[in-house]
């Protein structure tokens, strides 16, 4: 991917003249192949293509919020978000948790001129939805609409934004269906299992420990849901992004018009947050699944956050211990041992500690076999199993030569500026990017596996049969069993 | 990155198989001369001697190029007994072929900073990657290679162990899943154990330990010849470059014997069947299904914009009067799910508590009966298709979305081209369709499944009247009680 790629794709570019004057002929006059097409051979790979990256110019408007645009012409679309810096983890108070989600949906409910059918209808004709969402640390209005329907949709998301009336019968609907989901929620393993692993890994105290609940459901009132969306969108921590077959000089004269009336104010939250609780030893925390068919595992441990120096390097790293289909945790468990039908492992960044978490669901006889190989490819890429040449450059090629993926479409861009702002990453963070991919080394590998994963003191989540599984995981010796219910609470055993 | 599932696409096959959906909701949309402007794909196509069908789009917007190949080959090509073959097989397509090692597909996509994967449905199989264009020619050797020579390396040893991957596959996405069985049951009881589409795609649990080598030996000799197949190469490339390489390593390739495909009769219900099941769930759910039509059928994309008047926006019928008015129900989906030659109408609730399944059934049927009645008002039928231009143009953002429009086109209908005339024929669809289609379908023929927490039958919708279902001991199918 160096220098001499451009003198392979001279010689490519000649080849290909010769080869299509071959195949013209071929597939005129004599299309079955020379018997003589060595198929053992790989056809050699020209040089990479260059990727593009998007361009963008970045404006402050009088009321604060920040405007970026970036024109992509190839299809008469345009992609408009709003995304706030801090989210429900950084605005809710704890006896509130799930009034941010709350607030993101009474936003279609009617604004002081439409009514909710009146404000769907619109939607409908102009053929997009305005989205919006509230995350942990991060939130956004948007939409993606056809060009000519660009202002029409923008006056629409400015009306819900900063004309909701949150009819106190909505809420009450809304309340309602939430608790029937909270409800269902406990059915399902996937989230039992990350619920557990909240719990056991930040506890109550941390915002990353934060589970909704009904109790806090219940607590709710129109006035907590209308006074946190009147504070939370405020132009002092938003970065407004638009994506698309636009004119810049004319798209921030429709936004100035469309958000006359958000008056200037908010800040940015600190993202200050409480210390974690103190690294535990190794322990299996198994809730209980009677019958279920798989074991679900989640085993991690908190991890560093978004701004670590070492994020590149663990990038690679992870994406060759369980994020690629052939990484070594899937290529293990699943395609070797056949105990699951995938399984994969992740760091969650964040502007705080997120976590380091790896699992998948694996099958009920298995679960102590399975455990057992986790353990193994942990171990693995700290040094027991060395990181081949290969395996470096296929873990750097999978993150840089994958971004055009992402520049393809106007939500996908869109998505990737607004979030280096939102985050903070710094103007030329994909101008840098592959750079910095590429620098890593087989020896960063190893020392940011042994740095960032932490085999004593590894959380062991596994939701699974334990008439089944309890006595084949103790039998590993791998660590203690401690029971525990769906909300993370210790399971007496009289 | 997302992780690779090749799996069987149980729901995906039901919802979107059609050439109809793939090209999302099109529609009477507003500007006619922008809207037929906007609703292209530029595509040439071609047949090499052997059989394999050829389609290329060009597309630059990014250095990357799609290759998708399908085989007309699905569930229903299998026979009773040894259902959830053709996914099984579809495993092994990715475990090395004559002159490509195992782990090469994922180390010249992924690997490259691409992606790739494989899934089966119940009329067709597809196998695709997306790279970087200069890995374009390693990816249609690769493909060629598999489709050609993929006997000459069969390993018994991978071959068993994605034979438990598939369970696994159905452990997670069926056995361990609240309400994961629903669509098995429903099929069950609209279907006799004949009917190709009984079964379903990933299989029953029994059946898929019965696969041999030979069983793959055959079924590859058969499905996977190029006569079978067809290609799309959608992105960064030039045209007659990529015509010489798919002629230099598809072009020798042998074509199979004649495929003689199932016929599928049109299926009726003569009475409601309504039949209960007691799930590892705290919520009860009501599955409401009818018999209706394939994507060969006209009918079908009438009964897709009967979807969008039915559920959905909150001033869709069914949503509006259920979760919005009464709000007996938490949700509510409504929606035709096609293959080629069958579909079935869905209508799901889920109910909030304090309100039983009876009366959101009976709630549910007055809706309908409303609609059989008096039809869908103009407003009603612009909003359902107003949206399709929109759909339609922001899937050509896409190349892998593009080479399945084009492909399905070309393999169920025998036209890339089709998804022009498929948009023009919704733009078509009256009011005086909709409610035809809604008076041929909803009928009495239907089956009315309740899932509910175990212990629980009597919060089934008229438990009284239905009757318990059970998984059989073999896991191969369902028993009704009495029957």
């Amino acid at each position: 991917m160096t220098m001499h790629t451009r003198i392979a794709r001279t010689l490519v570019a000649t080849a290909v003249v010769t080869a299509v004057a071959t195949a013209t002929i071929g597939a005129q006059a004599a299309p079955r192949q020379a018997a003589t097409l060595d198929r053992t051979k790989q056809p050699v790979a020209p040089a990479s293509p260059t990727t593009r990256i998007p361009t963008w110019t970045k404006a402050k408007l009088a009321n604060g919020a920040e405007l970026i645009v970036s024109v992509k012409r190839d299809l008469p679309l345009v992609s408009f978000t709003i995304a706030v810096v801090g989210g429900a983890l950084n605005f809710e108070s704890d006896a509130k948790l799930g009034v941010a989600g709350f607030a993101a949906q009474m936003m279609t409910e009617g604004t002081t001129t439409k009514s909710a059918d009146a404000l769907s209808d619109a939607q409908q004709m102009l053929g997009t939805s305005i989205n919006v969402g509230i995350g942990a640390e991060s939130g956004t209005i948007g939409f993606t609409a056809l060009k000519d329907r660009f202002d029409a949709a923008l006056a629409l998301a400015a009306d819900m934004m900063l004309n909701s009336t949150y009819p106190a019968d909505a809420l009450e609907r809304i309340r309602g269906r939430t608790l029937v989901g909270l409800q269902q929620a406990r059915d399902q393993p996937n989230t039992i299992a990350a619920n557990v692993f909240s719990k056991v890994n930040y506890g109550d105290a941390h915002p990353y420990g934060r589970v909704v609940t009904e109790a806090t459901i219940k607590a709710i009132t129109r006035e907590d849901v209308a006074g946190f969306a009147r504070e939370y969108f405020k132009p002092g921590r938003a970065v407004i992004t638009v994506v698309g077959d636009v004119d810049p000089a004319r798209v921030r004269a429709s936004i100035e018009k469309a958000f006359a009336a958000w008056a200037a104010g908010g800040e940015r939250p600190s993202f200050s947050y409480p210390q974690p609780p103190a690294r535990k030893a190794r322990a299996i925390y198994l809730v209980d699944k009677p019958a279920a068919a798989q074991s679900v595992f989640q085993l991690g441990h908190i991890g560093p956050d978004r701004y670590t120096p070492d994020y590149y390097a663990l990038q690679v790293m992870n994406t060759l211990l369980g994020q690629l289909f052939q990484s070594r945790l899937n290529a293990n468990i699943r395609e070797q041992k056949g105990y699951s039908y995938g399984v994969s492992s992740s760091y969650a960044y964040g502007r705080g500690p997120g976590a380091f978490r790896a699992g998948g669901g694996i099958m009920t006889a298995k679960t102590d076999s399975a455990l057992i190989e986790f353990m193994k490819e942990l171990r693995g890429v700290q040094g027991a199993i060395p990181f081949t040449d290969d395996e470096l450059t296929q873990g750097k090629d999978a993150l840089v030569q994958s971004l055009p993926e992402t520049f393809a479409s106007v939500g996908g861009v869109r998505g990737a500026i607004s979030g280096v702002y939102v985050q903070g990453l710094g103007d030329a963070y994909y101008q840098e990017y592959a750079a910095k991919v590429r620098a890593v080394t087989k020896d960063d590998l190893v020392r940011v596996a042994k740095k960032y994963i932490d085999i004593d003191n590894l959380n062991i989540i596994i939701v699974g049969d334990r008439a089944t599984i309890e006595e084949p995981l103790s039998k590993t010796g791998i660590a203690p069993v401690i029971r525990l219910d769906v909300d993370g609470r210790p399971v007496i055993t009289p | 990155m997302r992780k690779r599932t090749r799996r069987a696409a149980l729901l995906a096959a039901l919802l979107a198989a059609g050439p109809s959906n793939a090209i999302a909701q099109p529609s009477a949309a507003t500007r006619p001369a922008q809207a037929s402007s906007a609703i292209n794909i530029p595509f040439e196509t071609y047949k090499l001697p052997n059989g394999l069908t050829v389609i290329l789009s060009v597309d630059r917007t990014v250095p990357r190029v799609a290759v998708d190949v399908w085989y007309h080959v699905g569930s229903k090509n299998e026979k009773p007994g040894r259902t959830g073959f053709a996914h099984m097989f579809e495993h092994v397509m990715f475990t090395g072929s004559g002159n490509v090692p195992y782990g090469y597909h994922d180390r010249f996509t992924e690997g490259v900073g691409g992606f790739n994967n494989g899934s089966t449905n119940n009329d067709r199989t597809n196998y695709y990657e997306v790279v970087p264009s200069n890995y374009l020619e390693t990816a249609l050797w690769m493909e060629a290679d598999r489709m050609g020579f993929l006997l000459e390396k069969l390993d018994e040893a991978k071959f068993v162990a994605q034979r438990d991957i598939v369970q696994n596959e159905r452990r997670q996405g069926i056995d361990n899943q609240p309400y994961g069985r629903a669509f098995e049951i429903i099929a069950s009881q609209l279907l006799d154990d004949s009917h190709p589409y009984s079964w379903p795609v990933v299989g029953y649990m029994s059946d898929l330990q019965k696969a041999t080598v030979d069983d793959v030996k055959e079924f590859f000799r058969l499905y996977y010849a190029p006569n079978n197949a067809t290609i799309a190469i959608v992105g960064d490339f030039n045209p007659a470059q990529v015509k010489a390489w798919v002629t230099k390593y598809f072009g020798d390739l042998k074509r199979g014997a004649p495929i003689v495909r199932p016929t599928v009769k049109p299926v009726t219900l003569a009475a409601e069947k309504r039949v209960t099941f007691e799930d590892r769930v705290q919520v009860p759910r009501l599955q409401v299904a009818w018999p209706t039509v394939g994507t060969d059928s006209d009918d079908d994309r009438v009964l897709d914009i009967v979807s969008a008047i039915l559920s959905g926006p909150r001033t869709a019928r069914l949503t509006k009067a259920l979760v919005f008015d009464a709000q007996s129900a938490a949700n509510v989906g409504a929606f035709q799910a096609s293959s080629e030659n069958y579909g079935f109408y869905m209508v799901q609730v889920t109910p909030r508590p304090g309100h039983s399944l009876t009366a959101l059934e009976t709630a549910m049927d007055s809706v309908i009966e409303r609609l059989k009645r008096d039809g869908p008002t103009a407003d009603e039928m612009t909003k359902a298709t107003v949206g399709a231009e929109f759909g339609f143009v922001s899937g050509l953002e896409n190349t892998l979305n593009k080479a399945e429009t084009l492909l399905s086109g070309s393999v169920f209908k025998g036209d890339p081209g089709y998804f022009k005339r498929d948009y023009a024929a919704i733009k078509a669809v009256t009011a005086a369709d909709v409610k035809r289609v809604a008076n041929k379908y909803f009928t009495a023929g239907r089956v009315v499944l309740s899932i509910v927490p175990q212990g629980k039958l009597d919060q089934a919708a008229k438990p009284e009247a239905s009757k318990k279902v059970t998984v059989a001991g073999d896991g191969a199918r369902y028993v009704v009680e009495g029957k």
